[in-house]
């Protein structure tokens, strides 16, 4: 499990422990990664967050064309796995959860424990994250550094 | 759906009893329902669904046929289940003094109509 | 908004490419993802029709490395370009941190160009974010072509670039102007997080 910020471990790892959860990954509704269980490379949880994010935005988008409520979460059933995602607010903004869970659970308990560690998150998550300098002035000089690695020049 | 809810009433009329389900075991979830107002199902529903799952491995560890009748006792009251035909699962939730033998009997009675 | 974290000393930017159907933006992501060292960069995600056009999104996350202390990740967007998909382009805007727009330099596209970037104000509008306020720079794409076919960067500079933000004449087929494109928005991006702005 890896959080970007302390305070949503100890509700996830609750979560994972009661759910049996495979893969868990928690999101910003613009697909930015705010915590995960269970991925091997960094890279594919930015991926999985963005088709979480892109199928969640497009179910809203779908309830607002149709007239109706917002849907808060869909799953679908694989042979195998199955996938929940959810929207919730927080303090902090709305996130996103993306779970997928084998034979060893089920949609009724990942339901349920996602739901326990939702209202978790609300009472512990601290208020919005001051605004302020976040980069140095000299900050150029390394990006171009990281832009010639990253193209070979 | 009706035929259900009405056969779940022959569970939830027995002394003791405040609510039954049907409920399927892969999914956790609640097929069908007859509860009295204060008990919320779906919690229920998918704790006894992954209890009846793990009960089902454990006596297949054990070389033994799969349970037929879960009863648990708590100190405020009992959850009763018995496995059904196919992926379900019938659930009673009942008081500290439910007639269990009465209640098995009409769980027992709707698993085997083949819900 | 970019994602910084003070804990893990991680900044996460949402750069998304924009612009008209068959401009060049998947092109950008396909000639970066084919120069970026394997341990920079993640698989290229395509929601694409059978003809290879856009459906939903392109994505790419390049990981920059670290930048005053913070190790710095990039998601490069692209949205689909065909008029009708602009409920998915809207989409895919929510949130980002910084907008490539790629024009296409054939003077038979002009208008495709001029209608799109109207669409980019107006999808912008809709998630509360004002154009203005929004680091972006412009690609003229396929500079590559017959002079007789396109309109030249200075010339495109002159009916689009309004605001006079950064542009960059292009060939994304070869990779011309993709990395100077990409280095652009970079330093917009992250000027604007040096100052102070706000931060999600």
């Amino acid at each position: 499990m890896r959080a970007l910020e302390p305070w949503v471990e100890a509700p996830l790892a609750t979560f994972l422990a009661e759910s049996s959860a495979r893969l868990t990954l928690l999101m910003t509704s613009a697909g930015q990664v705010v915590a995960q269980h269970g991925f091997t490379r960094a890279f594919d949880v930015m991926s999985a967050a963005a088709l979480g994010a892109a199928i969640m935005a497009s179910t809203d988008e779908l309830a607002r064309l149709m007239e109706v409520p917002a849907f808060h979460a869909l799953s679908h059933q694989g042979a195998h796995y199955g996938l929940f995602l959810s929207g919730f607010d927080t303090p902090r903004g709305r996130w996103i959860g993306l779970v997928v869970f084998g034979p060893e659970s089920s949609l009724g308990l990942v339901q349920l424990f996602f739901q326990r560690m939702v209202a978790d998150l609300v009472t512990v998550a601290p208020g919005p994250e001051p605004t302020g300098q976040v980069l140095g002035e000299d900050f150029e000089d390394e990006l171009n550094a990281s832009l010639r690695t990253l193209f070979g020049q | 759906m009706q035929d259900l809810a009405v056969a779940l009433e022959s569970i939830t009329r027995v002394h003791g009893v405040r609510g039954a389900m049907v409920v399927s075991v892969s999914d956790g979830l609640v097929v069908a329902e007859s509860l009295m107002e204060d008990i919320d199902g779906a919690p229920i529903a998918a704790l006894t669904a992954s209890l009846a799952t793990r009960l089902r491995r454990t006596t297949e560890a054990a070389g033994r046929r799969q349970p037929t009748f879960l009863h648990l006792r708590a100190d405020t009251g009992t959850v009763l289940a018995v496995p059904s035909s196919g992926d379900l699962l019938v659930v009673a939730i009942g008081e500290q003094d439910v007639n269990v033998g009465l209640a098995r009997l009409e769980m027992l009675h709707l698993a085997e109509r083949g819900i | 908004m970019s994602l910084v974290n003070f804990t893990a000393r991680e900044i996460t930017c949402k750069i998304v490419y924009y612009g008209p159907g068959r401009s060049g933006k998947t092109s950008n992501l396909q000639y970066i993802y084919s120069r970026v060292p394997e341990g920079r960069r993640g698989r290229m995600v395509s929601l694409a029709t059978k003809g290879d056009r856009t459906l939903f999104f392109d994505f790419l996350p390049l990981e920059l490395g670290t930048i005053s202390g913070f190790a710095t990740r990039f998601q490069l967007y692209t949205v689909p370009g065909q008029v009708y998909y602009n409920a998915t382009r809207k989409l895919v805007l929510q949130g980002a941190d910084g907008v490539v727009f790629v024009a296409d330099s054939q003077a038979r596209r002009f208008d495709d160009n001029l209608e799109s970037l109207q669409n980019l104000q107006e999808n912008l509008l809709g998630h509360g974010v004002d154009i203005r306020d929004l680091p972006i720079v412009y690609q003229y794409n396929k500079q590559d072509l017959p002079s007789d076919l396109i309109l030249s960067p200075g010339e495109l500079d002159d009916a689009l670039n309004f605001r006079g933000v950064k542009s960059y004449g292009a060939d994304c087929l070869s990779g011309n102007g993709v990395f100077e494109t990409l280095r652009g928005i970079s330093e917009l991006v992250l000027k604007r997080l040096a100052a102070g702005s706000p931060v999600a």
